[in-house]
């Protein structure tokens, strides 16, 4: 079982279509390297200058990463990553 | 109406324990400013008048057009014909709807120089608009105000909400620390948007309304809310850690409101005599001509170089063109009205 990494609509263009990437790594970073490694066209969607975009959230398990371990956040596998953009419509 | 007893009408959500007859009392003793009257906006004004709000302030900068007609509940095919400005068509059906409800209608553009005036009377500020600019005017307002609010978003089939508590639960700045650039997230325009989502978003607004505004704050959701209504998704993800985000948060922990202040957002000139308006927008870093223009060009004509991007649509008829510069600056010709042009340039390019 591998870590799975949820992708939001305005990003899947980038994935393939995927709303789903299964990826392995010890951590978030690890997990997100690998995502850029089998779609590195996500990369500008995500990061800017290394460093994730501002209105872009990581959970893991619903929990935001934030008050983890930020990228160091260790994960194991089944641990499901979302990675959740801000909603601007209405 | 000709009941004699004026609390009848209420009386199946008065049966609610949760409210009861001190919970209707309170919400007709209560005020509240509802920025923005489209889709999530009439939703929202629909619920709180009818559930005996007092007082509904309802500020909206557009009109009605037959693509609203989809999703914005108040508004029909007449409102379109009559060219009538969003928040005197919501207070004309509002006031049809109930009038105990005292409805004020304000035709006008929320910016940094006029929100804290709309809300200074108000108990509780709901966030009807379409827009990051505004949410964090928002933000800033009811954080240095003390007022509770409620965030709602939805683009395509997807939607979030959160409630704001001031020094509470976190503020929006905690959870989203800055706007996503103009054209990095899908609009209603670029990417479409279902309107059971949308519903389903003010449900959840005009709810957490209720909550807060008959006094019962303990049982507020305190999580950001994310659904998906065409991938039958439902989350809730925990975000209460975050407030103040261990005394970093610009906004509710330093109390820096960026926004208010005018450091952030949109600001407008109406170019003479050439029929256009330039509109400014402060990004940070350089937009990505490439992504807009894919996102753009199921709108209209796109052409762009490695300056600028020129776009060309027509909307209800009137032909407009945008000349995108790549630090978020835009020149739209077709009008001279800068609210006008904000409109155009949040539809598209977005915020």
């Amino acid at each position: 079982m591998a870590i799975k990494i949820q992708i939001p609509t305005p990003m899947r263009e980038q994935a393939g279509g995927k709303s789903e990437v299964e990826v392995s790594g010890g951590t978030v970073k690890a997990a997100l390297d690998d995502l850029l490694r089998q779609y590195p066209a996500i990369g500008p969607k995500l990061f800017d200058n290394g460093k994730l975009r501002p209105y872009v959230n990581v959970f893991v398990n619903d929990e935001d990463i934030r008050y983890l371990d930020e990228m160091d956040t260790k994960i194991t596998d089944g641990v499901i990553v979302a990675l959740i953009p801000a909603v601007a419509g209405g | 109406m000709s009941d004699t007893n004026p609390l009848e009408r209420y009386s199946r959500q008065m049966r609610f324990p949760g409210l009861g007859k001190s919970g209707q009392e309170k919400l007709l003793a209560s005020r509240v400013t509802l920025c923005g009257c489209g889709a999530l906006g009439t939703v929202v004004a629909n619920i709180l008048v009818r559930a005996g709000v007092g007082f509904v302030r309802i500020i909206d900068r557009d009109f009605v057009e037959p693509s609203n007609l989809q999703r914005q509940v108040l508004f029909d095919e007449a409102d379109v014909t009559n060219n009538l400005p969003k928040a005197e068509a919501a207070a004309t059906k509002l006031r049809q709807i109930n009038s105990s409800v005292k409805i004020e209608p304000i035709v006008a553009d929320i910016n940094r120089t006029n929100l804290e005036d709309f809300c200074k009377d108000a108990d509780l500020i709901l966030d009807g608009s379409d827009n990051f600019e505004v949410r964090y005017l928002i933000n800033d307002v009811a954080i240095k105000h003390g007022k509770p609010w409620v965030y709602g978003g939805a683009v395509g089939s997807q939607g979030m909400s959160m409630t704001i508590i001031p020094g509470e639960t976190p503020c929006l700045r905690c959870v989203f620390e800055a706007a996503p650039a103009p054209g990095e997230t899908g609009t209603c325009e670029t990417a479409g948007v279902l309107s059971p989502a949308v519903n389903i978003v003010a449900s959840y607004q005009a709810t957490e309304a209720i909550k807060i505004l008959s006094g019962n704050t303990a049982v507020i959701n305190r999580e950001l809310i994310i659904i998906d209504v065409w991938e039958n998704s439902n989350r809730r993800v925990k975000v209460a850690p975050l407030a103040g985000r261990k005394g970093e948060c610009p906004c509710c922990a330093k109390r820096n409101f960026e926004w208010l202040d005018g450091a952030h957002g949109t600001q407008t000139t109406s170019l003479c005599g050439r029929n256009a308006v330039q509109v400014s927008h402060r990004v940070r870093g350089k937009l990505d001509f490439a992504y807009l223009a894919g996102v753009l060009k199921q709108s209209g004509t796109v052409t762009y170089n490695k300056f600028l991007l020129k776009f060309q649509l027509i909307e209800n008829g009137d032909p407009y063109e945008f000349t995108v510069f790549e630090d978020g600056r835009a020149i739209i010709k077709g009008t001279s009205e800068p609210d006008k042009a904000r409109t155009l340039y949040a539809k598209y390019v977005g915020h």
